[in-house]
């Protein structure tokens, strides 16, 4: 059953002005950011402001602190991207303000709708919600507006680690996501385990580069016949043999445990994209920025005869032109969303069922 | 002079404006954590009575708290992108101040001179600041609670607060408490004779045109407004420092089920 994300809690007529330009905004998790993208694929300006400095020293993302660094960089990132546009906050020359409404953390979200919302009224210009997963899609169209459908997109982040079937744009099918721990936490938690520094993902990746990938065999965790993932139990094998042997080294354990995490990603994207003829394989999110990930893609989709698309890494982790993008698209296909739009922490990509 | 002012710091949100010429309009909601969603279209609502244009308003202010940080956060979010965008300055006005504004004006020219304002602070804690005012001065108008007499700039357990009102009724006489915080903890406040718990329905929370008056007050005495930038709200309590890795990874589940994060404490 295909079943298309409702961007637009109510339902208001599509625009009848023609929208053009398109600012982003994106506050859903740790990166304060603000973009204008020209006919939802152009980017103009891309302003992307991290707050990792201020998490890591907590190993991972602290929800309040997060919050409060999203109201001081709001004003600043904000009129970076439109400087950057050509444009100043008198909005001039921007038809629409899409902003990510969930999924993530509430009190980061209901930053950037509330300014968003303001923008739309201030700029008399329509407001469109936006799904911070469906964008991490269209990230990926960005780069390469004629990708073949269908595909399979494997997003893997932070907070998420997700299979998604795209038939075309607008019409995803969950194909698996993760039980437990996403993929980017299981690097978050391992690597402050092991003494690397946050975020985890890079730091392992930097060091598992010296080790060696077979020095320890942690289980790959296959949950049920489908696509699910499961990395808590791998997480916790790594703690263990750690605290079994702390002569090990680092960089094998790294190594060996980036193997495992990228083993059962691959094998079942690979799985996926071949039981629904996918015409390319896809990464999206911060994750995607792990090189041997990227590697073993581009091996595994050679070896099948498919595409294999790795956006920058840049369009990968958040940011708010893929927000722009994905806004511009649900402009033209399910029109704006209404002055009374809320933050949902939770929404998913496809509807239950 | 147009103003706007944005009102979000406890479980009351809502808006008012101020026109010299042609009155003042307001819309409040009460309760449900409707912050992020209702804000926006009242805004729209009380320019639309006003009969004025967003592009008319001349300043914006914005209650700073203390309260709730996720409404502050709402609120002060709307304030900075709406005087970002029209090009103006944002006046940060404390909760405390509009509670004692509004309960002072309540009570009239022989009211009582001493108001206590408490903001419910969530665990268990009250913010707190004691203001003197001025018998000469006109009721009729706006009323600045400019003579603080204390303000308690961390978070205090209630019962703190009642030895506090004690020590204050036994040195200068009767006080009027009022404020969502004095609403909570109501029974244990209800100790003594001198100690008077004013909350009828608009002095419980920070009404929104007790906001407006007292900014159009402050502007008029050259009280200044900020650059959007500057503007933060006074949270008065550091941050949780508390990672959860759950709200890090929201599954696909239903809002609201069991075991969703529930993001929405202050
Ligand atoms: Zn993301």
């Amino acid at each position: 059953m295909f079943l298309s994300v409702s961007s637009s809690p109510t339902s208001v007529p599509p625009t009848d002005r023609a929208v053009h330009r398109v600012l982003g905004i994106e506050t859903s998790c740790d990166e304060t950011a603000a973009s204008v993208v020209d006919g939802g694929s152009t980017i103009v300006s891309s302003v992307v402001s991290s707050q990792i400095d201020l998490h890591a020293r907590y190993g991972g993302v602290v929800p309040e602190l997060a919050g409060r660094a999203h109201l001081e960089l709001l004003t600043p990132v904000l009129d970076d991207a439109l400087k950057r546009a050509g444009t100043t906050a008198s909005g001039a020359g921007i038809d629409a303000v899409a902003v990510t409404y969930g999924p993530g953390l509430i009190g980061s979200l209901l930053v950037g709708v509330a300014e968003a919302k303001a923008l739309s009224l201030a700029w008399g210009v329509p407001l469109v919600g936006v799904n911070h997963l469906e964008a991490h899609l269209f990230a990926s169209l960005l780069e390469q507006p004629d990708l073949g459908w269908p595909l399979v997109v494997l997003l893997v982040s932070g907070g998420h680690t997700l299979l998604i079937e795209v038939t075309e744009p607008g019409r995803y099918r969950l194909l698996g996501r993760t039980i437990d721990d996403a993929a980017g936490e299981a690097f978050d938690k391992v690597a402050r385990f092991l003494g690397l520094g946050y975020p985890g993902g890079p730091a392992i990746d930097e060091v598992a580069e010296e080790g060696d990938p077979q020095a320890f065999p942690f289980p790959r965790s296959l949950p049920g016949d489908r696509y699910d993932f499961s990395f808590s139990g791998l997480k916790t094998s790594v703690v263990n043999m750690v605290r079994k042997r702390p002569d090990a080294s680092t960089a094998d354990v790294a190594a060996s445990f980036r193997q495992a995490v990228v083993e059962v990603l691959v094998t079942r994207a690979r799985k996926a994209a071949a039981e629904v003829g996918a015409t390319a394989l896809c990464l999206a999110g911060g994750v995607a920025a792990n090189s041997l990930l990227r590697r073993r893609v581009e091996e595994v989709c050679e070896a099948d005869g498919i595409g294999a698309f790795l956006p920058s890494r840049s369009l990968c982790t958040d940011n708010a032109a893929m927000v722009a993008a994905a806004g511009w698209w649900r402009l033209q296909h399910g029109g704006a969303s209404p002055l009374t739009l809320g933050a949902d922490p939770n929404l998913g990509l496809v509807a239950a069922g | 002079m147009t103003l706007l002012a944005i009102e979000s710091a406890t479980d009351v949100v809502g808006v008012a404006l101020i026109r010299d010429d042609s009155g003042e309009a307001e819309r409040t909601h009460v309760g449900g954590r409707m912050h992020a969603e209702l804000l926006a279209p009242f805004i729209e609502e009380v320019c639309v009575v006003s009969g004025c244009a967003l592009g008319d308003i001349d300043a914006i202010a914005v209650d700073v708290g203390p309260g709730l940080f996720t409404g502050l956060r709402v609120g002060v979010a709307t304030a900075k992108a709406l005087a970002q965008a029209l090009g103006l300055g944002v006046l940060g006005v404390s909760s405390l101040d509009v509670l004692a504004a509004a309960a002072h004006r309540h009570s009239g020219v022989d009211g009582a001179r001493r108001v206590v304002s408490v903001v419910d602070a969530r665990r268990g804690e009250v913010f707190a600041a004691a203001y003197l005012f001025d018998r000469d001065r006109e009721a009729a108008g706006p009323i600045d609670p400019a003579s603080v007499r204390d303000d308690r700039l961390e978070p205090i357990v209630p019962q703190v607060l009642v030895d506090w009102l004690l020590g204050m009724v036994d040195e200068t006489g009767p006080v009027v408490v009022v404020g969502d915080g004095a609403v909570r903890y109501r029974p244990l406040l209800s100790v003594h004779p001198s100690i008077e718990l004013d909350l009828a329905g608009e002095l419980s929370s920070p009404p929104p045109l007790a906001l407006a008056r007292l900014a159009v007050e402050r502007l008029g005495r050259g009280g200044f407004a900020l650059p959007p930038e500057a503007l933060l709200p006074d949270y008065r309590r550091q941050a949780d420092a508390r990672i959860n890795w759950e709200e890090r990874a929201p599954r696909v589940t239903a809002p609201g089920a069991p075991g969703a994060p529930d993001h929405r404490r202050a």
